[in-house]
């Protein structure tokens, strides 16, 4: 049926459009391919072509174009070379290679019996392969002995022969596991032969009481006897000395199994499982707790060895020379940039960049010590017991910063005393550990005295015009001070014997002038009898006042020191009188008159503020300051 | 088969895949079921129960009585001189009588897994009329031919405490009569361990006669470590029953076959229901045959196990249950009745000796956790902290709803501070035929070719050649 049957059936006209079509299909020709019932229901477009139908279909032709026979499979037999049987021959499913397809032309009722009959199987042999499994059969070594190696080597009072040889059947069937092995391990002393035909013959067994009972051994009992014989095998069959290494250490470690250790360590592993609950629990915190130290260790060892790579320098192995031009200290410089760069250095860079080579200046001024010297001093203080390791005298130092003068890199030259100087190289016993302060040093100097001292140095200082503390501590400047302070203190302690000195030789003067003056009086006899017994006492009173008033008004200050004070006690007790009497009599002159008056002014102090009090104390020390004032003077001159 | 394997053998990447299947056979005998199957699949193609039925005629004149045995479930139905019997001893679920196994098993391997012959020999006992055509065997293949399974292998299970013995007898069976290429026996706990693809593990066996805990190591079986007790399926049948008959009111245990009709009632009430008239005695085997069905489908459905913490007779824990909501259960006979506190008070013997209800005989089995203390008390120190991480729980009984949490809580209370891990397959099937699964996988290795007991090697040796092989 096709197209034009259509057309009849439906009583369309055909003949208008029938002559184009056919031009077309000569164009497009997609007909003489279609086949079937493709073609059918082609033709019954006519004209228009039925879009549903698959012009070209090769799906189905390439499948049937590719196709091979069928991969043949076949049961084939094998054997495996690992059995101690050869003769088992099992069967598996394989793919046919080629002389095997052809081989099977053959008629095949061997396969049915593996290995039946004789001929076959010779047959076979050729055929049969191995499995690819037999490769896997691994077996353990297990040392051989013979009866002569057994008996010259091996004896041992606790094992026989014979149950030595039942532990090395049972490793080797194991192979050497030893969970194993002590599991199964059960071992019954044969009876000799003779006894168990007596046995036989008589029916009781007396002599079985002579048979050692069968011992239970432990685990490590086994591996003590075999790791016995094991190393006494392996020294028998290679001497020591010709050892290999990996063999000498597997021999050691067998000749020197310690069945004690590892029985130790089993009840240990025991213990450890029959932990409670709590018990479990506080050991796993102490476990992160342990766990936690060791990071912090770690860390802290980090940073550790951080900070001494960045006190240490870039070492160099150059000859200094090219450095010393400014040229070459200005790629010197360049370098070190680069490698802080790298290490991510940037503080010391800074320091090195701020302080270019101020040279060699001279530390003789310690006012003009450039701040960085007493940093880098600082740091060598702080550096301490590490850089003393290392030698004091070529301290790693920033090169850039005095690389034109400083030799340090012409290895480990020894620096003379002005060289020291220079680049502040300073030595030390002992250096305390952590960075210090050097005003403290001073502090402390000033701390150890007692308050009065404090004082008075205090005082001296600021006579000097020093201030107490400095505002350039640099290491010159503070041994300058260290000095100064010292003979300040040595100062006064001469003040204080001197003081005294003159105290004690005012006294004796004025004894003596009272003295004169009694024997002077004796001549004038003025004096009457009713004051005759306290006119022993009362002169000599009044003498001291006379002397004690010649200083004051030599202008040394009217109050009491304490020599002063000592004498007031004294003129306390006959000032009194002397009030009482001396108005009466008249006898004093003029200046007596005037040191009485002054004592009782004082008198009328020191009712009020007993000696010892902290006001005498103070103007005790005023009266020390102006002395020490006139004597620092006169240090001066 | 490995019709799909796209390589040659020879080149099959083995370390990947290493199987190698010889077409082998895997018998697994259990006391309730027993399986069979080709190696290398992953369900036993035939389980069987291990009881069958035995059925005496009586000849015409009535002085010889002769007993034919009835194998498979569907011919287990009520009829006249119908006694159902086991394989298999209760107490230690290895084989007793070994008749019935080699008949048993022919039924299995032979008639259910290989196909029709065209010469079905005599010896097959399975058909009665003597086969008569031997007309068309070729002469030399006439020896072979009586030999039902000379083309394959065949690995059997047993159980780990089975005696030499047994082990020869079975060995003589499959080689004398079977005329297998080749031999193994494993052990099922061994081959359990396998199937959860462990080589060190504790394998706890909970099946339908005993409960089993074993260690193994390295696919070996720790014969000191073999703990056996009686808690199993039967014993929590027995719990079960027990708690029926102390019930209020009292549970007629009914088997459904006795049922011709029933109407529902309410719960507690007494049932209502026709029973069946049969014109002959129904033995009382095949009566506690039917029970133990019942029984089977109450531990499904009802009975569970305490999940813990602590044991279920720890104060408050039978409070907290009685307030939860229980289920409900009827019998064959229509009676019902909710079950809340007793679902789990029959479960408990196995896990506290105290709760167990009394048995019968007046015996008290082990408990679940005593066995496992004893167990790994009998193994070396080094190997305990890989037991407990490697624990494999098999055994159709495990399947008990809670069983897993409650060893698992038990575990832990035992060892605080160790890592334990169980192993328990997901799949009912999986866990039911755990050891056969096992099985399979091991006789479709290619690295345990080496292993088998070929022909050659008995003939030499003897049956004794098993003990020296199988460790």
């Amino acid at each position: 049926m096709a197209s034009h049957d259509v057309l009849d059936v439906l009583n369309l006209p055909a003949d208008g459009a029938s002559s184009r079509p056919t031009k077309k299909q000569k164009t497009t020709a997609p007909r003489p391919n279609l086949k079937g019932l493709a073609r059918e229901v082609q033709s019954l477009g006519g004209d228009n072509p039925i879009a549903i139908v698959p012009e070209i279909s090769t799906f189905k032709k390439r499948r049937f174009g590719s196709r091979k026979p069928a991969a043949r499979w076949e049961l084939s037999p094998f054997r495996n070379s690992a059995r101690n049987d050869q003769t088992l021959q099992l069967r598996h499913w394989k793919k046919e290679t080629e002389d095997q397809s052809r081989a099977t032309s053959q008629p095949q009722s061997d396969s049915q019996t593996p290995g039946d009959n004789a001929m076959e199987g010779v047959k076979k042999t050729d055929a049969v392969d191995d499995s690819g499994f037999a490769k896997f059969n691994v077996q353990v070594d297990i040392p051989q002995y013979s009866e002569d190696q057994y008996n010259s080597n091996l004896i041992n009072d606790d094992w026989t022969k014979d149950e030595t040889d039942y532990l090395f059947s049972l490793a080797r069937d194991f192979d050497l596991r030893w969970p194993l092995i002590w599991d199964r391990y059960d071992y019954t002393p044969q009876l000799p032969d003779h006894i168990k035909e007596e046995k036989d013959a008589d029916g009781t067994d007396p002599d079985t009481a002579m048979i050692p009972a069968p011992q239970s051994r432990t685990m490590e009992d086994l591996k003590k006897r075999y790791y016995e014989v094991a190393a006494k095998m392996m020294a028998v069959q290679k001497p020591v000395q010709y050892m290999t290494q990996a063999e000498f250490s597997l021999h050691e470690t067998m000749a020197n199994f310690n069945p004690t250790t590892e029985i130790q360590r089993k009840k240990f592993a025991q213990d450890a499982l029959t932990r409670s609950i709590d018990e479990a629990r506080e050991e796993e915190q102490l476990l992160i707790e342990v766990r936690r130290i060791v990071a912090r260790q770690q860390k802290l060892n980090q940073d550790r060895q951080d900070l001494y790579r960045r006190l240490d320098f870039p070492p160099t192995e150059q000859d200094i020379t090219s450095f010393k031009s400014s040229s070459g200290l200005s790629t010197l410089l360049q370098n070190l940039a680069s490698v802080d760069r790298s290490k991510k250095r940037k503080s010391i860079l800074d320091v090195n960049g701020t302080n270019t080579p101020s040279s060699a200046q001279p530390s003789a001024h310690p006012t003009s010590t450039p701040i960085s010297e007493s940093r880098r001093e600082s740091i060598a203080a702080s550096a301490g017991g590490h850089r003393d390791s290392i030698g004091g005298g070529e301290r790693p130092e920033r090169p850039s910063k005095k690389g034109a003068q400083q030799p340090q890199q012409q290895e480990r030259k020894k620096l003379t005393e002005q060289e020291e100087k220079i680049y502040g190289v300073s030595h030390h016993d002992r250096l305390p550990s952590g960075p210090t302060f050097r005003y403290e040093r001073i502090n402390k100097i000033l701390t150890t005295k007692s308050n009065a001292q404090h004082q008075r140095i205090t005082n001296t200082l600021a006579e000097l015009d020093i201030p107490g503390r400095l505002t350039m501590p640099t290491r010159s400047v503070v041994e300058e001070m260290e000095k100064l302070l010292a003979s300040i203190t040595i100062l006064l302690d001469l003040r204080k014997v001197n003081d005294k000195l003159d105290g004690e030789i005012r006294v004796e003067q004025a004894k003596n002038a009272e003295r004169k003056k009694a024997t002077a009086a004796t001549t004038s006899a003025s004096a009457g009898t009713e004051n005759l017994t306290h006119g022993d006492g009362q002169p000599e009173s009044a003498a001291a006042q006379t002397d004690k008033a010649g200083p004051v008004a030599n202008g040394r200050g009217s109050d009491s020191t304490s020599t002063n004070r000592k004498k007031n006690d004294g003129a306390d007790s006959t000032s009194q009188p002397t009030i009482t009497n001396g108005e009466k009599k008249g006898l004093a002159e003029g200046k007596e008159a005037e040191s009485s008056n002054q004592s009782k002014t004082d008198n009328h102090e020191d009712r009020n503020t007993r000696p010892e009090s902290s006001g005498g104390h103070k103007r005790s020390a005023s009266v020390l300051s102006g002395v020490s004032d006139k004597s620092s003077k006169r240090l001066k001159k | 088969m490995a019709g799909q394997q796209p390589l040659p053998n020879t080149q099959a990447p083995i370390d990947v895949y290493g199987g190698d299947e010889i077409s082998a056979l895997v018998l697994d005998a259990g006391y309730c079921h027993t399986r069979a199957g080709f190696a290398g699949e992953d369900v036993p193609k035939s389980v069987l129960p291990s009881f069958y039925g035995s059925l005496r005629t009586s000849n015409t004149d009535s002085t010889t009585t002769t007993y034919r045995d009835i194998f498979g479930d569907e011919c287990l139905y009520p009829r006249s001189d119908f006694e159902v019997k086991n394989y298999m001893s209760e107490s230690e679920s290895v084989v007793e009588d070994w008749d019935a196994a080699t008949k048993l098993w022919e039924h299995m391997l032979i008639k259910r897994l290989q196909p029709d012959r065209e010469t079905s020999p005599a010896k097959n006992g399975l058909n009665d009329a003597a086969a008569d055509g031997e007309g068309d065997v070729a002469m030399e293949d006439v020896e072979n031919q009586e030999k039902p399974l000379a083309e394959s292998p065949l690995l059997m299970t047993e159980a780990p405490w089975n005696t030499g013995k047994a082990r020869e007898k079975a060995i003589e069976i499959a080689m004398e009569n079977w005329g297998c290429p080749a031999f193994w026996m494993s052990r099922t706990p061994v081959c359990a361990a396998f199937a959860a693809g462990k080589a060190s593990a504790l394998v706890i066996d909970v099946g339908g006669a005993n409960t089993s805990v074993t260690a193994i190591h390295d696919g070996m079986v720790l014969k000191r470590s073999i703990q056996k007790s009686q808690v199993g399926g039967i014993w929590l049948s027995q719990q079960i029953r027990n708690m029926w008959d102390n019930n209020d009111p009292k549970v007629n245990v009914v088997p459904y076959f006795m049922i011709e009709n029933k109407t529902a009632v309410d719960a507690g009430a007494p049932a209502q229901a026709k029973l069946r008239k049969f014109p002959f005695e129904v033995t009382p085997s095949y009566r506690a045959y039917e029970e133990e069905r019942l029984l089977t489908e109450f531990k499904e459905s009802v009975v569970e196990v305490w999940r813990g913490p602590g044991r279920y007779l720890n104060p408050g824990n039978e409070e907290l249950v009685k307030s939860q909501p229980g289920r409900v259960f009827e019998m064959p006979d229509g009676a019902n009745q909710m079950w809340r506190e007793q679902r789990y008070r029959v479960s408990e013997g196995m896990w506290d000796e105290n709760a167990a209800l009394p048995n019968a005989d007046g015996t008290k089995a082990q408990t679940i956790p005593e066995m496992i203390k004893a167990c790994l008390s009998a193994v070396d120190v080094d190997l305990r902290p890989n037991l407990l991480g490697n624990v494999v729980v098999t055994g159709g009984t495990s399947l008990l709803n809670g069983f897993n949490d409650r060893l698992n809580n038990e575990l832990m209370a035992m060892h605080p501070g160790m890592k334990i891990k169980l192993h328990a397959a997901g799949l009912t099937t999986e866990r039911r035929f755990g050891a056969w699964i096992g099985g399979s996988i091991l006789a479709s290795l290619g690295t345990f070719h080496q292993m088998w007991i070929s022909r050659k090697e008995y003939e030499e040796n003897g049956a004794g050649i098993v003990e020296k092989r199988c460790k």
